[in-house]
């Protein structure tokens, strides 16, 4: 799994590339840290590359969005495939972010 | 004619008083079956209670000391930065603040210097705290002539102790009356003397979520005590705090075992114990938490556990009268149509035709449906029983589980009634015994001791019990006194049985137990001596020769027992049968290439790097099916998400242990077999995840098993054999 991290004014985007299970979580949820201190800010998790998404992948999205909730920024997950979308729907996901296409 | 009447009347008085007598035996029969039944049910569910109860103790300790572990690592990773800033002691609050910042369990953390040991500051406790319903961290002295600080318990505990040490859980009252516990631990100087103590407050909020909100059963309760046995948990939020478990044991109905179970609890043993309160029992199970020294327990009303038992059991009972009426009821129609009959010799044909309702019923209670298992092409499977005139005690028997076939054939000593109502007793500990049971050897001891218990007139009963696995053809078997059973595989010849003592003979009897592997087309044929005694009018017996000489290698099952029919009818000829004749015949497809393509399975190692080979074996398995892209990535989302429970769970941390997953293609179905050794643990017991929280009530844990739940139609699991078995099936 790769994440890259880009910065332009107040928007921090990730670019999550390739598989998100509970092995990629670990190295991920250090690789988003720098996001953290970001959160006051615009978060774009850009996942049209992401393929899988496991609950461990859930968990650092959550994470996420409730340290954005709390510092007044807010958290856009951009392009997710139908599979995701599917997850998203389950665990009752679609609700709690704002999803672009 | 007067004299012709007076017959009369006492001829239909005699029938009804034989029928009356066979639906008495009847009666006491069907009861004990029932007994016995209810008795075995009993004990497994109250076995499948105390394991619920262990498992969700279990659980909720490991939550428990997973966040009391985040406040120890905290406190732990910062003493020796803690150490290094002694010398520096305008810089330990930044030490305290960070923690606090760092760390989100920890509400404050204070480090504490002791009097006198440095002469700038004679006093010194930098206290940083979480501000309530900010993100900010705040920091304030607590060294103030109104707390005095050297004299608290968090103080001078760990210095006493020389080592860490969790305080008693206290409410806060500066922070909005929070139930809170702190842990404190001595640093050392570089001389190795105690100079000062690191702290780390942690809220206790979320263990009455927790604890509360464990949920064995409906009625059910749990109770969470300090060490000192105050109440920090329990359903009436007025004792919290304000009583312990001793004082709350003196008021209860039940005190002594009260007092025993708060004992136990306060002395940190793990047990269970039954109590009476509010007039009913209630099953109590207790942990410790260890290291904070709280103890916790689960309390369950009796009506729980064994409630729907009773129902049941009751039903039971009613429809076992209903069907006593009706069988009253026929016999004595029976007798009424009777009432011409007046020969002695009609008389003894009525009987006889009674004692063959009973078996009727009795012969009812065996399958007979052929083939029983229509769609398993590894498994070809016939059997018959012949009555004889006077009826016997042969029974045959055998279902499907977990992938095993059990079977059993058997001969009840003596004929007539007792012996067809021994028979019904034997089946239905069959059934019951080996629901559970899987080694042959146990579900014979077990038939043996509920048989041999109370066995005054002495029957005994020939047994051959075994199981055959249907995946490689494992075949285990205990023989408890009965004919050896034929192998036909290239020849034919006797299975190598020991003897061993017919069951019903000796309490507590040791069963020897044995085992072999059938080969693909291998064929068992299974006997009572009603075909191998079988006599023809020159008194000879057809015996074992002649039988084996029948049997012939490559027929079928049906078409093994129809030729054994025809050689025994010709040898018997006009003789009248003089014994019950069953044959069970067993035929071993499987291991086929058909099934093999069918079956995968793959060992893990409990190491979450592992997660890849399982992407790769959902991958192949996928392609090889023919399943779509989207139905693949939610099974291996499901699968992940369990296999992973296990890795991160079920293993003490450091303990090598393996995960087995096994696929299985069903004709509609996929089915997962998830197999691992670790600690009791029942992922359906997990309570659902509520998806329809916003954003800050929404927990971040809890999503992999109800994934799980979401994605599989039907996920069972059970506990056997000190193993974990998670099965999940998927319709397809």
């Amino acid at each position: 799994m790769e994440v890259i991290i880009t910065t332009q004014d107040s928007v921090t985007t990730a670019r999550l590339i390739g598989r998100l299970d509970t092995p990629a979580a670990q190295e991920v949820s250090q690789a988003v840290e720098p996001l953290m201190a970001a959160a006051d800010g615009t978060i774009v998790l850009d996942c049209r590359e992401m393929t899988y998404i496991s609950s461990s992948g859930l968990r650092i999205f959550l994470t996420l969005k409730k340290a954005a909730a709390s510092k007044g920024g807010k958290v856009i997950v951009k392009g997710i495939s139908d599979n995701i979308r599917q997850v998203f729907m389950m665990t009752g996901f679609l609700n709690l972010f704002e999803i672009e296409d | 004619m007067k004299q012709k009447v007076k017959k009369d009347d006492s001829f239909i008085r005699r029938s009804r008083w034989t029928g009356l007598m066979l639906v008495l035996v009847a009666a006491v029969t069907l009861e004990a079956t029932s007994l016995i039944q209810f008795f075995f049910s009993q004990n497994a569910i109250r076995q499948e209670a105390a394991l619920r109860a262990e498992s969700e103790l279990e659980s909720t300790r490991l939550e428990i000391l997973n966040v009391i572990d985040q406040a120890e690592s905290a406190v732990r990773n910062n003493i020796w930065i803690a150490r290094w800033c002694l010398d520096f002691q305008d810089s330990l609050s930044l030490v305290t603040s960070r923690l606090v910042s760092d760390n989100p369990v920890v509400m404050g953390s204070t480090i504490a210097l002791v009097p006198g040991r440095y002469r700038r500051y004679p006093l010194c406790a930098p206290y940083s705290y979480q501000e309530p319903g900010r993100d900010s961290v705040l920091t304030k002295s607590l060294a103030t002539p109104e707390y005095d600080y050297p004299s608290q318990e968090w103080f001078t505990k760990p210095i006493e102790l020389e080592d860490g040490y969790w305080s008693e859980p206290y409410v806060d009252e500066g922070g909005g009356n929070i139930l809170m516990t702190t842990f404190s631990m001595p640093i050392r100087d570089e001389h190795g003397v105690i100079s000062a103590v690191l702290t780390a407050d942690i809220s206790l909020d979320w263990l009455t979520d927790l604890v509360g909100n464990i949920k064995v059963y409906p009625k059910a309760f749990s109770i969470l005590a300090s060490r000192s046995g105050k109440l920090m948990v329990c359903p009436a939020e007025s004792l919290i705090m304000h009583r312990t478990v001793q004082e709350a044991a003196d008021d209860l109905e039940d005190t002594a075992a009260a007092h025993r179970i708060s004992r136990a609890m306060l002395g940190g043993e793990t047990g269970s114990e039954d109590i009476v309160y509010q007039g009913k029992v209630q099953h109590v199970f207790y942990s410790q938490v260890e290291r904070t020294g709280w103890s916790m327990s689960i309390v369950i009303p009796d009506s729980d556990i064994n409630g729907h038992l009773r129902r049941v059991g009751g039903v039971v009972s009613l429809l076992q009268l209903l069907g006593l009426l009706m069988l009253a009821f026929i016999l004595l129609s029976y007798a009424r149509n009777q009432r011409k009959n007046r020969e002695l010799t009609e008389k003894k044909n009525k009987i006889e035709s009674e004692l063959h309702i009973a078996r009727g019923i009795q012969m009812a209670m065996l399958p007979k449906i052929f083939p029983p298992f229509p769609e398993r092409k590894d498994l070809d499977l016939f059997a018959s029983i012949v009555p004889a005139k006077e009826v016997g005690g042969d029974l045959y028997d055998f279902f499907i589980r977990d992938e095993k076939l059990f079977f059993c054939i058997a001969d009840v000593s003596g004929k007539g009634v007792p012996a067809s109502l021994v028979m019904a007793v034997t089946r239905s500990l069959f059934r019951t015994i080996a629901t559970h049971q899987d080694s042959p050897k146990q579900i014979i001891q077990m038939m043996n001791d509920a048989i041999a218990d109370n066995n005054e007139s002495n029957m005994f009963v020939t047994l051959f019990c075994g199981t055959l696995d249907l995946k490689d053809g494992h075949l285990v078997f205990c023989n408890a006194g009965h004919n050896a059973p034929e192998i036909i595989s290239d020849g034919v010849r006797p299975l190598d049985v020991l003897p061993n003592l017919p069951v019903g003979v000796l309490t507590g009897m040791d069963f020897k137990e044995q085992e072999t592997f059938l080969h693909e087309g291998d064929t068992i044929f299974l006997y009572t001596d009603g075909l191998s005694e079988a006599e023809n009018q020159a008194q000879e017996l057809f015996g074992e020769q002649r039988l084996e000489a029948t049997l012939q290698p490559g027929l079928a099952a049906v078409d093994q027992l129809r030729t054994m029919h025809r050689a025994v009818h010709t040898f018997v000829g006009e003789a009248e049968q003089s014994d019950d004749l069953t044959m069970l015949c067993i035929r071993f497809l499987g291991g086929n290439a058909e099934t093999a393509e069918k079956e995968r399975s793959i060992v893990l190692r409990n190491d979450i790097g592992q997660i890849s080979r399982l992407a790769d074996f959902v991958g192949s398995l996928a392609r090889e099916e023919q399943l779509s892209e989207p139905l693949t990535v939610s099974l291996n989302l499901a699968l992940e998400e369990a296999v992973t429970n296990v890795i991160m769970y079920a293993y003490p941390q450091g303990q090598e242990g393996q995960v087995d997953l096994q696929a299985v293609r069903r004709p509609d179905a996929l089915e997962f077999t998830l197999t691992d050794s670790g600690k009791p643990f029942d992922p359906t017991a997990a309570p659902e995840a509520d998806t329809s929280l916003g954003v800050q009530e929404r927990p971040i844990g809890g999503l992999g098993i109800f994934l799980v739940r979401k994605i599989m139609d039907t996920v069972a699991y059970r506990r056997t054999n000190g193993k974990n078995i998670l099965t999940m099936i998927k319709h397809i």
